[in-house]
């Protein structure tokens, strides 16, 4: 099985992220567990495919509103739209939303790695499993828990947009459930492959990889 | 027992965000066990966490915040439009023959680059490419060479445009524009300081920083302009469509950076660096930085709602406004702590965590906010440089050969914390 982070060749990854290593079990059950991780990857990343190029719609229909406004300003004539107003922010909305897990599975999440950096990668392959289960299941549950009314009552009311042409709110509310449903999966797919780490000790970064690398992309 | 929940929550999500694990989850996930052991205490209504999916439609609505890709976007295609490239190498043929000249140079180009864009990565990468090498070659010292490079590519977050203000702005909940225009003239001082550095340097050590060699600055009057003037050109139309149409009032910061970003795209084409690969990079770069800076803001979010449910901010409160020397002891306080975490944690976590809690007892104490916004930028863009976790130090080793110790590159930007922290300390003075 061929992991799917081949094609992010420039990725410099900060210290360890089992779940894009190939991890082999001896164990049936792990190995069926196994296989449930890597489908939860390769849809983790299929996401992505999808949401990538939104930047780009986001920046021209941000580009156009503002040149919209510039226009309606000086023509009085209105040309801008709430529509294409509400459009930029669910842009950006669908982005960091559908991204979070492919976030995850890629280390984009930045981390403190004074200490991190420094110690064995079994240590790391700890952290990040109990971190995972005592932090990241128990917020991706209690966001899922908290939105699902939130998300029903828009539903049940067909929630607009408080501007008139704006666009309706409810499809984009949803979309906060998918985004902590789809980072729940991630999680457990991040357990998963975390465990057998542990216990098979197979696997070892692959070269060109330094543990303690910083996060790439401070600004 | 009352006071000591916030105390605790907030020792607590200190001493787990050094386990490593990723930020925004240490955050939320200390939240919630604080939420639940308060829960159980009974002193914490868990009905409070149903604000929760409301704070994050607050966020992706978040119209501030929808800058922060904009310029993102713009600072990554820029850095792969060679811009900087010509900006160093013509700077450095007109300035190269003064003793100091290439590092005043440096200083220049940096600020300039920091007005047409809002990050910090592209200029200290260009330089480290461009100018380290030409530095080196002509007898330039290390140290002063990587120093002068690693500070200089930093004004992009001082001078505006700049995320780190828009990410301030948000956070203290003052409008962006002002204070944009709040940072001019402290971003200004703080580039003289540096100037005023690197000359001296040349005046009184000159083997420091030597004059260029006749041969390589001497180019013909002609040519010299002709390449100036190609080099100059585009960051400063740059500069007039962002900061020109943010101080006019014609845009806002968001609109700026939309048109920013278009406007990059454009100088790349007529450059002749626009490509398909380039396009892909810099939207992987921006979806992978919103994706991060977003979930610290909600991961901070989380954590800020309980820390409130427990009455840490008003443990906070007093104990921030009850500091020995009133406003200047609050300020003296706040700036060594945002100094300090600044060497292990970068501004992202320190806005969204440390931010949101000073700015109400800043404003109880009668603080001006904007004010506050620039001091705050002024102080962690020694966050960037202080070793071992500076964001510009990892850049600049990104990029210069094997044979320099990052040592050389440590000790080379201490005279520059120096500056930077008597430039705030000055700030706090003047007030």
């Amino acid at each position: 099985m061929v992991c799917a982070c081949r094609e992010d060749g420039e990725w410099r990854i900060l210290g360890r992220n089992p779940a894009i290593y190939p991890i082999r079990s001896r164990d049936t059950r792990m190995r069926a567990l196994l296989a449930f991780a890597r489908a939860v990857g390769h849809l983790t990343d299929a996401v992505y495919a999808a949401i990538r190029w939104l930047t780009l719609v986001m920046i021209l229909v941000g580009a156009l509103n503002a040149l919209a406004r510039y226009a309606t300003r000086y023509t009085g004539v209105s040309l801008a739209s709430n529509a294409a107003f509400d459009l930029q922010w669910y842009m950006f909305s669908l982005i960091f939303l559908l991204g979070a897990a492919y976030g995850l599975r890629h280390d984009v999440h930045v981390r403190v790695d004074v200490l991190y950096g420094r110690v064995a990668p079994r240590t790391r392959a700890w952290i990040d499993l109990v971190g995972t289960v005592l932090f990241l299941v128990p917020f991706c549950v209690m966001m899922l828990l908290t939105s699902w009314p939130a998300v029903r009552n828009s539903w049940a009311v067909r929630e607009g947009s408080p501007d008139p042409g704006g666009l309706a709110r409810y499809p984009i509310k949803t979309v906060l459930l998918v985004c902590f449903a789809l980072l729940l999966l991630q999680a457990l797919a991040q357990i998963i492959t975390g465990i057998a780490e542990l216990r098979d000790g197979t696997t070892e970064p692959s070269a060109g990889e330094s543990p303690g690398t910083p996060v790439p992309g401070g600004l | 027992m009352e006071g000591l929940w916030g105390p605790a929550m907030f020792l607590v999500a200190l001493i787990l965000i050094f386990s490593g694990f990723p930020v925004a989850f240490v955050l939320a996930g200390t939240g919630l066990l604080f939420a639940g052991l308060g829960t159980l205490t009974g002193h914490f209504d868990p009905a409070l966490l149903l604000a929760m999916p409301e704070r994050a439609f607050g966020t992706m609505s978040n119209y501030t915040l929808l800058a922060v890709p904009f310029f993102i976007f713009m600072g990554a295609t820029l850095e792969k439009s060679r811009l900087a490239e010509q900006l160093l190498e013509s700077i450095g043929i007109f300035f190269g023959r003064f003793r100091g000249g290439l590092g005043l140079g440096v200083v220049v180009v940096g600020a300039l680059l920091a007005a047409a864009t809002g990050v910090v990565g592209a200029s200290v990468t260009a330089m480290g490419l461009i100018s380290l090498p030409v530095m080196l070659r002509h007898g330039y010292q290390r140290e002063f060479s990587l120093g002068v490079i690693a500070a200089a590519g930093t004004l992009g977050q001082i001078i505006p445009p700049s995320i780190v203000l828009i990410v301030l702005g948000d956070q203290l909940g003052v409008s962006v524009g002002s204070l944009f225009r709040a940072a001019v003239v402290p971003g200004l001082i703080l580039t003289g300081c540096y100037a005023l550095f690197v000359i001296g340097t040349a005046a009184f050590r000159p083997t420091v920083a030597p004059a260029l060699p006749r041969e390589v600055h001497d180019i013909g009057t002609r040519r010299l302009v002709r390449l100036l003037l190609g080099s100059l050109l585009p960051p400063l139309f740059l500069i007039l469509v962002v900061l020109g149409s943010i101080f006019a009032g014609i845009a806002t910061p968001t609109e700026a950076g939309a048109l920013g970003a278009l406007g990059a795209m454009i100088l790349a084409a007529l450059n002749r660096q626009f490509t398909r690969a380039g396009l892909s990079e810099a939207m992987h770069e921006t979806t992978r930085l919103t994706i991060m800076v977003v979930f610290l803001l909600v991961g901070s979010m989380t954590f800020a709602l309980v820390f409130r449910g427990l009455n840490g901010d008003l443990w906070l409160e007093q104990l921030l406004t009850n500091l020995p020397g009133g406003v200047i002891g609050f300020l003296i306080v706040v700036n060594l702590i945002v100094f300090a975490l600044g060497f292990f944690i970068d501004f992202f976590e320190i806005a969204f965590i440390i931010v949101p809690l000073v700015a109400p007892p800043a404003a109880l104490l009668g603080i001006d906010l904007t004010w506050l916004g620039v001091l705050l930028a002024m102080n962690m863009q020694a966050s960037f440089l202080t070793p071992p976790f500076g964001f510009s130090l990892f850049y600049l080793r990104g990029v210069t050969p094997a044979e320099i110790p990052t040592t050389a590159i440590y000790r080379g930007v201490i005279p520059f914390i120096i500056i930077q922290v008597l430039v705030v300390a000055g700030m706090i003075l003047v007030r």
